[in-house]
């Protein structure tokens, strides 16, 4: 095992993440959530996915997915569940 | 002396009326506290593994790990290293949210909240135009 390289990427991919998409994701959803573990569980599952196909595949993964796309749909959705929060609907409750 | 024994030999069942009903332990239907509807746990899952592994495709991170699996010969630390790191952030993402939670007006977790979501979707859209 080499403690080295695992201190390494563990050091590098931990400054890199904080403060970064995912954890903003995971604080604005934990906020409003009511199972926590969940949302923990989710976000630790994509995360480790995502950087499992980053070792897997390498630069194939531009190949494989339409990654501008995704994240153009991702930008839009996320883009609606913050103007539904910042602006609700004047009747009705809003789910949360 | 009379009075030593007392303790040892109490054994008299006195106390079946203590018992609890089980079921209605479990099964409190008014009770006021709870949160009126309790989703599913699997649509939050869903919904956070979802949005975390688009917004994290194709980013920096996965382009570092990329690159020090490459550069590097074992690939596989290099991934033990990056998904310790991971499942750290968002831990720590989650037990933020829930403090900010606790320590927030509803109303402005919510403002708070609208106003992340909208920070994430304008840096998704820097990544695509970068990208």
């Amino acid at each position: 095992m080499d403690w080295n390289l695992l201190s390494l990427s563990f050091i590098v991919v931990f400054l890199a993440e904080l403060g970064d998409k995912s954890q903003l994701v995971a604080i604005s959803l934990s906020g409003n959530c009511q199972h926590p573990r969940a949302i923990f569980l989710g976000a630790a599952t994509a995360l480790i996915l995502a950087s499992f196909l980053g070792v897997l595949l390498g630069d194939g993964i531009g190949h494989l997915l339409p990654v501008p796309m995704l994240k153009c749909l991702a930008a839009i959705g996320f883009a609606g569940m913050g103007l539904r929060l910042l602006w609700p609907a004047p009747e009705g409750d809003l789910g949360g | 002396m009379p009075h030593l024994p007392v303790l040892e030999s109490s054994p008299e069942p006195q106390q079946p009326s203590q018992a609890p009903a089980p079921q209605e332990i479990c099964s409190s239907p008014q009770e006021a506290t709870l949160p009126p509807v309790r989703q599913g746990w699997l649509p939050e899952f869903m919904a956070a593994f979802l949005s975390v592994f688009v917004a994290e495709l194709g980013d920096k991170t996965q382009l570092a790990t990329l690159l020090m699996s490459a550069e590097s010969q074992s690939p596989w630390v290099v991934f033990a290293g990056a998904a310790t790191a991971l499942i750290t952030t968002s831990l720590l993402g989650v037990l933020v949210g829930r403090w900010l939670s606790r320590r927030l007006s509803p109303q402005a977790l919510q403002t708070a909240t609208g106003a992340s979501l909208l920070l994430v979707a304008i840096l998704l859209l820097w990544d695509v135009v970068h990208l």
